[in-house]
């Protein structure tokens, strides 16, 4: 296996594969639009998502315009994901809509699911594959290779793999796609993308 | 006849076994399984449930006595695992526990809603390893059994013990009728006059192993599974039922079967008009239009994280017996694709099982069992 594309998204700004991205500087906390205006995307839907699903929409795209998928047929790809705090942020502001402001949102209930990220991201890339989401205390190397072999043995191409996490004004979004390919990807490798 | 698992590393054959099932039908697998069969459901009126105080109907577990119900629902199924599976099973260096749950304690919050989980598992069954948790809407449940069999077929593990569980909240209800997608009278999955949903609370657990249950228990072979997603919308299903029909495709080739060969369905069948339309679509697109399926939902409410789970024991109780549980609820063909759905109990045998689950963000899975020689 092979990292085809990484992406993560920290306080000091983007990362694209290790390096610094200062086209995206992070320059306000509305750091999700900015880029999203800055990568000249036409995607209404994007207004409607949640902070997570916005987040992971946002890592994807930044991808994506480094890296191409397009190789890959609407079965191949594997979407695998994990987070900390599941949909905690759009929880409160749905239990905030029924108990403060009159009734509860329907359209806030349905992102009150962490697996709305993996459907919005199969959507927009109209990818038909195999979608899981876990909740984990912290981001486990180990454990997303362990993953990606099982779904490589099961016939994947590539794994769209991800750590989207948001709560109590901390956001995390790292994410990257592995290729089905000769080569082994370290625990250690994979942490220090993380880390960045 | 196919069903010659491709399984891996020396690992020939997958079973799974009942660990525990509590519902508002009972605490018990067998007891469960005698009041499905007398017709009996677990979903009533439950006053000033509702938002405006409606009083809608709901899968309630009646016997909890304390406040939280998603921890008095673990510890019991807990309880529940100790009894049928063992301490010495449970807290083995190579078994590993997986917890399906789309909200677990949602009551904890602004603290962290799946804590309490770890611990009283930890509490309880003294595990080696920390709990796996999958939270993937509806599908959550047959996943756990799909990630279970991965981790065994890659040797990592001998027994994984899956738990589905989901209690009641005001937020799930809220949510649901926030949707227009609660049903006034109990839910009528695939009926022609059904309105919606009626949610439940429910634990079940299943324990998955590449030997069979060393005391002879009950079990099936595990042949194979898949998950698909719709890439078409968020919280509405396809209206070609195409990640359900991929799901169940790339299953049946997983799992080395022709899909003319399956015996029964164990269908998701919330009640909603959108979602039984689509199972009906994908079913017809693969030719099964003949073969019984039923849904559960009129027994227990859709319990969703738990439902994946809580479908397959009873899946297999109806393999162990040669019993096909009617659909309840089901009186009029409600689809614009005709499939056999179950209105009466019907005695068959089964040798080939299929289950199958569809979820918000388009997920949709499948799985398919075969009865054990």
């Amino acid at each position: 296996m092979k990292i085809l594309v990484s992406c993560k998204i920290s306080d000091q700004g983007v990362y694209l594969n290790g390096e610094i991205q200062q086209k995206y500087a992070k320059e306000t906390d509305n750091w999700k639009k900015d880029i999203y205006s800055k990568l000249e995307l036409d995607y209404p839907k994007f207004y409607k998502m949640d902070a997570l699903a916005k987040m992971a929409f946002i890592g994807f795209e930044l991808m994506e315009s480094v890296c191409s998928f397009e190789h890959f047929e609407d079965n191949d790809v594997s979407l695998l994901f994990a987070n900390r705090n599941s949909s905690y942020d759009t929880d409160l502001r749905f239990i905030e809509s029924y108990t403060e402001k009159g009734s509860p949102g329907p359209s806030l209930f349905v992102y009150t699911l962490p697996n709305i990220l993996t459907g919005e991201l199969a959507i927009r890339k109209k990818w038909f594959g195999e979608n899981i989401f876990f909740i984990q205390e912290n981001f486990d190397a180990e454990f997303f290779i362990d993953q990606i072999n099982f779904y490589f043995r099961k016939g994947s191409k590539a794994c769209l793999c991800g750590w989207v996490d948001s709560a109590n004004d901390k956001e995390e979004c790292f994410l990257f796609v592995v290729e089905n390919t000769e080569g082994e990807i370290t625990p250690e490798e994979l942490t220090k993308y993380y880390k960045q | 006849m196919g069903g010659k698992t491709k399984l891996e590393n020396g690992v020939s054959e997958l079973y799974l076994s009942y660990g525990g099932l509590i519902t508002p039908l009972g605490d018990t697998v067998t007891e469960n399984f005698e009041n499905m069969r007398s017709g009996k459901s677990g979903v009533q009126k439950v006053s000033e449930s509702g938002f405006n105080k409606e009083d809608w109907p709901l899968g309630k577990i009646t016997s909890l006595t304390s406040e939280n119900r998603y921890t008095e629902i673990l510890e019991k199924i807990c309880d529940a695992l100790i009894e049928n599976v063992g301490n010495e099973v449970l807290s083995n260096e190579r078994t590993l526990i997986i917890i399906s749950s789309t909200k677990a304690d949602i009551t904890a919050l602004p603290s962290d809603t799946f804590t309490s989980t770890r611990a009283i598992l930890k509490k309880k069954l003294n595990p080696a390893h920390a709990p796996l948790i999958i939270s993937n809407a509806c599908i959550s449940g047959v996943m756990a059994i799909n990630t279970a069999a991965d981790y065994i077929i890659a040797d990592k593990y001998d027994t994984v013990i899956t738990i589905g569980i989901d209690g009641l909240s005001d937020f799930i209800v809220y949510g649901f009728q926030s949707l227009f997608a609660l049903s006034d009278q109990s839910s009528k999955p695939f009926d022609k006059n059904r309105t919606g949903i009626s949610i439940g609370e429910a634990a079940g657990a299943i324990v998955v192993s590449n030997k069979k249950p060393e005391n002879g228990a009950f079990c099936v072979n595990y042949l194979g599974g898949s998950s698909s997603n719709d890439a078409n919308h968020i919280s509405g299903p396809s209206r070609t039922g195409e990640g359900l029909f991929r799901s169940i495709n790339k299953t049946a080739e997983r799992s080395n079967i022709d899909i003319q060969d399956i015996d029964f369905i164990s269908a998701h069948g919330t009640g909603t008009l959108y979602n039984d339309e689509m199972e009906s679509i994908a079913f017809d697109r693969l030719n099964l239009n003949s073969v019984p399926v039923n849904s559960l939902k009129g027994y227990f409410g859709h319990t969703l994280g738990a439902a994946g789970i809580i479908e397959v024991i009873s899946t297999m109780l109806m393999m162990e017996h040669g019993l096909l549980l009617k659909s309840p609820g089901f009186e009029e063909q409600g689809t614009t694709k005709k499939i056999n759905v179950l209105s009466e109990n019907l005695e068959k045998e089964i040798q080939l099982a299929l289950k199958t689950a569809s979820g918000f963000g388009g997920g949709n899975a499948s799985l398919i069992l075969k009865k054990s020689l």
